[in-house]
Parts: structure tokens; sequence; C-alpha cells
């Protein structure tokens, strides 16, 4: 059975892609391939119950609902959440707040991961390259209430190792409170990301790595290629394909900041800035009850994520790489 | 990065939306009603839950006559858990409600979801009402949708670092002068004698509640320069505490604070959860808070060392404003409510059922239970205190941890600071048995010049609504007054801002309230 089954899978993926459907009948393909639909239903079953069925909740966001009168019996209010939404005051903020943090994601912590595995593959000691790699996977296991911790003690205005060291190397005047000041918010957002989650990261760009060709680099070395040649012409290449589906599956991600993360970081001096959809989504559906409008929100963000994913698919394809789907 | 993000999620978003499916099938449907032998409650708990078959669980359930089911819900997580409770229709028989002016409360008590027990409590001698001021401050949109839990109707007070004072030469503070000469003296003058300026007075914390009015350290400077507390009737008109007179004095005094360097430099920062710590590291001297707190930090001190531990702390209550006139900041003295859902107990027959039986946890006998737990077990009685016996046996460690930590929140008559029926807990040295009694007299001493909240028993339907972006509008910008990141006319422009969208609409909502209960 086994070779029975994977024959047909590796050359019919290929082929249905180039000629369409329409080739195999269904019936065919069913009777044929009927172990692997098989196997494909446990993964259906887990969609349906927990990613579509939980979908109808969203019928609230176009409701007045009260949570003892339920999805019948709340009264329906098309699109009053949305307008809410768009018109009232904290809209451009949370749009501003989240986009310009995405931006900041999209250009300082994508590509931080994709440069450690690239420095970690040019190691020759394997037991260090081991060694770093195990060192710097280690953040990403801890909470981000350990995390904003860690923080306060290295950048706290009173006793915060960091702050004082810029301090005293800055020579006097008064000392900035990092953790209180709006525009150093954002900066901190990025470093604590940064230190928590490139090193995780690093792990799918390795094993790219790992699976590059090494006849490849012979060959280049053959025909005089440097270090610097060999990465440009063999490792990049090698590993674009993954950096591409990354950055198309990232770019779904991108609106959701991480809402621990942030929660802890905001006060009432940096709220300006720090305030983002997701925060505001917690604040005004858990803390205040509106569920309906914050689902609303939450909805639009959704909506704006799937919008990013499919603009990104768009523009690998433009661009000659092979998108996700 | 995603993974904790959507365990978060899960907490909020997905399981009320399964709840909600959960509801949506079951609600209506009436299905389990309370059964007579059983009875099932929602309670907060601060550290691991009791066990069932432990003796204190036991004797509560031989005391009332009936099972007990309690689901114990980490302090931390109680507010959140309850929405989702309440969104998800399936609730016990009684819960804690611990924000009964929450909105999600609110809703659900306005649909029916919880008996109005208003006027149903005479029947019940330990469950009537014994403050009128607290049974007011704990209806929600002039109705009591349960039993309040009571705590000291005033807490407020001041807490030094009574070996500072003592090095100085310097008394307890009566007036609000006095505690700026205090603070700028622990700052200025070296109170912890090492040669170096590295001490400040005040210690202020970053408050966590994003409404105006949450018994901070702010609001507690407020009322004591005259503003009303939250809300207050000025020449016949109800007006916020951040729009009288009185208003910025407070804040130009508190703000002197901060500009000079008398407060921690941290102050809008430092988390509430480690607001002793600069007090114990012997870093600021003095907090306004709870007066609670101050045997907290007995607590504390005595860890760290048990010979001097009774020097280190001094307490005084609310302060005299400097033109002489004093007034106090009170609590609403009650933490949340016992409720009873209307789903679960649907007849008046069941319902003056779990009345009775809740009439009897909140004798004298039960007070004894949840409060100090089982004579001759774990205490005993000496000059009618309550002392610890045996603290050593684990079997005792456990009926002490199950009632300090989880039974003494089902108190309703007697709980957390006030000893009702029940004992008061004996203080091991001298000086916190002189502390105890200073609180009781103090606490006598400021209720005569407190300044009561009266728009606590109604509900401001646009507070409700739009709350969630209405609140932060004037707290933020008084904190962003204090660091200096704006002026006092731009702090107004933002009160201005609050009344614009939507407090002038909360006023008059709360105004309408009030004159309906008649308080």
């Amino acid at each position: 059975m086994a070779t029975d089954l994977a024959s047909p899978v590796t050359e019919a993926a290929p082929r249905s892609r180039r000629d369409g459907s329409g080739k195999v009948p269904v019936r065919t393909a069913l009777r044929r391939y009927r172990w692997l639909y098989v196997m494909l239903i446990p993964g259906l079953v887990y969609f349906a119950i927990f990613r579509y069925l939980p979908m109808y909740g969203l019928t609230i966001a176009f409701q007045d609902f009260l949570p003892f009168s339920g999805y019948a019996g709340s009264p329906w209010v098309g699109l009053k959440h949305f307008e809410t939404l768009f018109t009232g005051p904290d809209f451009g903020r949370l749009l501003f707040n989240t986009l310009f943090l995405a931006l900041l994601t999209a250009v300082f912590v994508f590509p931080a991961p994709i440069i450690i595995a690239l420095l970690l593959n040019e190691l020759r000691v394997s037991v260090y390259k081991r060694y770093v790699q195990s060192l710097i996977y280690i953040p990403h296991f801890l909470s981000w209430t350990i995390v904003f911790s860690l923080t306060y003690l290295l950048f706290a205005v009173d006793f915060g190792v960091i702050a004082g060291w810029i301090h005293s190397l800055s020579g006097g005047g008064p000392q900035i409170d990092y953790m209180a000041r709006p525009e150093w918010f954002r900066p901190l957002v990025i470093l604590q990301l940064l230190w928590k989650t490139s090193g995780w990261g690093t792990i799918i760009y390795l094993a790219a790595l790992a699976g590059v060709d090494t006849n490849l680099y012979e060959a280049a070395r053959m025909d005089g290629a440097g270090r610097w040649r060999q990465f440009w012409h063999v490792t990049l290449p090698a590993i674009r394909p993954t950096i591409v589906v990354m950055a198309i599956l990232t770019s779904g991600n991108l609106l959701d900041q991480s809402f621990e993360q942030i929660w802890l970081l905001t006060n009432s001096l940096n709220r300006s800035t720090a305030e983002v959809f997701d925060t505001f989504v917690y604040y005004v559906g858990i803390q205040g009850a509106g569920y309906s409008y914050a689902t609303a929100v939450g909805l639009f963000k959704g909506i704006a994520g799937v919008v990013l994913i499919f603009g990104a698919n768009w523009l690998a394809k433009r661009m000659g790489q092979r998108g996700l789907f | 990065m995603t993974a904790s993000r959507r365990r978060r999620l899960a907490a909020g978003a997905l399981t009320l939306t399964a709840a909600l499916v959960a509801s949506a099938c079951s609600s209506g449907a009436g299905e389990g009603a309370a059964e007579s032998d059983t009875l099932t409650m929602m309670v907060p708990l601060f550290q691991t839950a009791p066990d069932p078959k432990g003796e204190i669980h036991q004797a509560v359930e031989k005391l009332i006559g009936k099972k007990l089911q309690i689901t114990w819900v980490p302090n931390a997580d109680y507010n959140e858990k309850t929405n989702i409770t309440l969104a998800s229709a399936s609730l016990p028989d009684v819960m804690v409600i611990q924000d009964n002016k929450g909105a999600s409360f609110v809703k659900a008590a306005k649909a029916g979801a919880f008996w109005d027990l208003t006027d149903k409590l005479d029947k019940y001698p330990n469950l009537k009402p014994k403050s009128q001021q607290v049974w007011m401050n704990s209806k929600t949109d002039g109705r009591n949708y349960g039993i309040y839990r009571v705590r000291p109707l005033l807490r407020s007070a001041v807490i030094l670092r009574k070996d500072w004072l003592e090095k100085l030469d310097l008394e307890l503070p009566k007036t609000t002068d006095d505690l700026y000469e205090i603070a700028k003296a622990f700052t200025e003058k070296d109170p912890d004698g090492n040669g170096k300026k590295d001490t400040y007075g005040l210690i202020l914390p970053k408050w966590p509640a994003p409404v105006f009015s949450a018994s901070s350290p702010y609001n507690a400077i407020d009322v004591w320069f005259g503003t009303p507390n939250n809300y207050g009737v000025r020449d016949g008109k109800l007006v916020p505490e951040f729009d009288v007179p009185e208003f910025w004095e407070a804040q130009k005094y508190t703000k002197k604070f901060i500009d000079e360097g008398l407060v921690n430099p941290d102050w809008a920062t430092l988390d509430t959860g480690k607001w002793n710590d600069p007090f114990l590291q012997g870093k600021g001297g003095i907090i306004i808070d709870v007066n609670v707190r101050a045997g907290e930090l007995f607590d504390k001190f005595k860890e760290l060392d048990p010979e001097t531990y009774d020097q280190k702390v001094a307490m005084a209550g609310n302060l005299t404003r400097p033109d002489g006139q004093k007034f106090s900041l009170p609590f609403t003295g009650f933490n949340g409510i016992v409720a009873i859902s209307k789903q679960r107990v649907q007849t008046v027959e069941q319902l003056d059922d779990v009345l009775t039986t809740l009439d009897k946890l909140a004798s004298k006998e039960g007070s004894i239970l949840v409060n100090n737990g089982i004579e001759g077990r774990n205490f005993k009685v000496e000059n009618g205190f309550a002392v610890k016996v045996n603290e050593e046996d684990p079997a005792i460690k456990v009926i002490n941890n199950d009632v300090q930590f989880g039974f003494i929140q089902l108190g309703m008559t007697s709980s957390v600071g006030v000893a009702g029926e029940a004992y008061e807990w004996m203080r091991p040295s001298q000086a916190e048995q002189e502390w105890l009694k200073q609180r009781d007299e103090l606490m006598e001493l400021d209720l005569q010049t407190a300044v009561h909240d009266p728009s606590l028993p109604v509900i401001s339907q646009t507070a409700v609504d739009q709350g969630p972006t209405l609140n932060p509008i004037p707290t933020d910008a008084r904190i962003k007054y204090l660091a200096g990141d704006l002026s006092e006319e731009q702090f107004k422009a933002e009160i201005k801002r609050w009344y614009d969208s939507g407090g002038t609409q909360i006023l008059t909502e709360l105004q309408a309230g009030i004159s309906k209960v008649g308080g």
C-alpha cells in the first residue's frame, strides 16, 4: 500500500496544477485516493468545529447583543457598530498605532531571524553553533509577564540598569523614563519582540539552509566564488522560497500585536501610542461588556488581515515567486 | 509570539463565543434548577482551592445542612471569569459578584438574571442590612441584587516609616502641610542615616483602574482638599470630582511632590503589587492607602527582622487641608455582593430556602467558621481575641489556609477587616495591638467627616456604554498633567472633551437617578 500511495501523490500534485481538473473523474479520484481522503477527515473536522463554527458568533457584530437574550433574542442593528467605530474618536489613533507597529515589526523583526540564521550558518565550530542556537531559543519559552518584568528591571527610571548606563553615558540631565514616554513605547516593543522571537524564528531558516545541496557550493568554489559570492548566489537563492512563504504567512498576522506584551507596557502616559485594536477589543469587550462593538472591531481587524495576506500573495506572484495559493 | 496571544484570546473571544453557543442552546430550557440538598457557588480565591473533603468545608456543610459545591476562581481572574459566566448563562445558584456596577452585571441584572432582594431580607436576622449607608452604596441602579460582603466603611490612611519619623524628630501628620514637610524631610534629611541622599517621601504606584474615582492616593488627596468623592452636588448641580476649584488646589499640591522629587521616580509605572517594596527596602517612607496595608507591612517587616519590626510602621488618618477643614475619603463599605441566580433558583420557595441557608452562613457560628476556623482545633479565644494554636501541624495549616485565602470570601456580615460576630485575630506584638486599636479609633473619627459618593446606588447607561472610551480621558490627563506633559489649560481642554463626548449625558442621567433613589 505504501508504494501504491507514494507515487500518485508526487505525480498528481504538479499535474493537476498544470492542466486543471476534469481529466480524472471525481469518483475515480475518490476511489483511487480514498485513504488520503480518510486521513483528511480529522483535519477537516478540527477546522469545522474550532475555526468555522465559532464564526457564527460574529453575527453579534450586527446585533445589540445581550447575553441573556442570546443570539436569537438580541435585536439586529445592522452596521451601527461599524459606523460607531469608523466615525468614533478612537479609530484613527487605533489604526495608526496598529499599522505603524505592524510596519516596524515587518521592517525590524521579520528579517532578524533570517540574518541570525545566515550568520549561524557561517559558523565553523559546530559545538559553538549549537550552543548559541539553544541559547537564543530560550527567551521564546518565557511568558510576556517575565519579559516585561525584565524590561522593567533594565529600563525603569529609578533602578533600571540600562537606563542608568545611558544616563551616565549621556552625562547628567534629567533621566528619561523609558517605560512611560510615549515615544519610547515602540522601540521597547520592537526590542522585546527581537529578544523574544528572533532566536526561535531561526529554526525554520536553519532547516532550509541545511537542505542546500553542498555540491552547489563545491561547484561555486570551482568557479572561483569566494565566501560572499557563495552566499549571494547559492545560499540566498536557496532559502528565498522559504523567506517568501514566511513573509506571506506573517503578513496575515501583522495586525495581531501580542496582546499581553502591549497590555503590560501600557500606562496613562503612553496610552496615546500604545493602544492598538487588540487591547481596545479586550478593554471594550471583556472589561466593558460591549460584546457587539468589540466583535465589530475584531471583525474589521480580521478582514484587514485577510486583505493583507492576499495582497502579499499577489505581490509575491507579481515578483516572480511562487505564492502560497 | 502568537501562542501566548492565542491563549489569551482563547480565554477571551473564543471561549466567549463557545460559551455563547452553549448558552444559545441551553437558555430558557430551565435545566438544573437548584436541588434543595446542594448549593452551588462561585467564590474568589487567593491561593490554592480548598479540598471539598477538608475540615472547614465539611464543617460549613454541617452548619448549613447542605452539600456545598464551590467553584473557586483566582481573584486576579475573577471579574473576567464572572463576565464570561454571565455571558454563558450557566450560572451557579449563588455567586459572588465583585463588580456589581460593572457593565456586564448591570446588563445581566436588568435582563432578570438575579433576584432583586431590595425588600426581601427583613425575615432573615443575619442578612438584614446592618448599615443603611452601605446598603445604599451596594445598590445597582437603585435596586439591591445581592447581599453585600461587608468591609470597613472607612479604610483610608497615611502609613509612614516610624523609625524615620523618630530619627528626624517629626510628629505624625495632621494636615496636608505636615505631610509635605515630612516628605521633604524624608527626601532631604537622610532619614536612614547612611549619609547618602537616596530616599524619597511619598510612594505612588501606577493605578490600574481607568475609572477616575478609584480610591487611589490621588483621590484621597482630592477629597482632603474638599472635592466631591467621585460626584457631588455643588449649587444644586451634580459635578464630577475633577471640575471644582478645590480639585486644582489638590493637583498643585500633588504636583509639588512630583516636581520637587519627593516621590519615587517611577511613580507613573510602579506596579501596585510592588507598592510595599520601596517602603520595606527603605527607599520611600509614606504610603497613602488602606489602613490594612499597615498590618501587611508589619508582617513583611517581621519576615525581614523579627527583632525590630514593631518599630517601623506608624499610621495617621485622613488629613486636614490648609484652612483647617477636614474631609475624609470613605470606602464603599462592601466588596461586591452575593447574588442569587434566577435561572437556577426559580421559585419564591426555593429562594427562601437559599436565603435561609445563607442566613446560617452569616450567623455567629458561620462567621466564626469562615473567619477564624474551628475553635479548639486551629484557634483558641483569649480576652475576646482569636489566637492561633498548633500552627506547625500540617492539618492545621490546611485549615488556616482554607480559611484565610478561601472561606473568608464567603463572609457577608463579617469578613476581611471587619470581625463582626467573629473574633478579631490577636496581633503578636504590643505595637500591633495598639495599631489595631488606633485603626478602629481613626475609623470612628474620620467617618464623621466622610464625604460619601451619592452616585453609588445609580447607574448611568451612557457611562456603561461609553465608559471604556470616556473613563481614561480625565484619568490619563491627570497623570500627564502631574508628569508635566499637559499644562493646566490642556488638562481643562481634556475635561471639556470628556463633557462633550458623553460626560454631560452621564451627569444628567446620574442626577435623574439620584433624585429617584432619594440619596
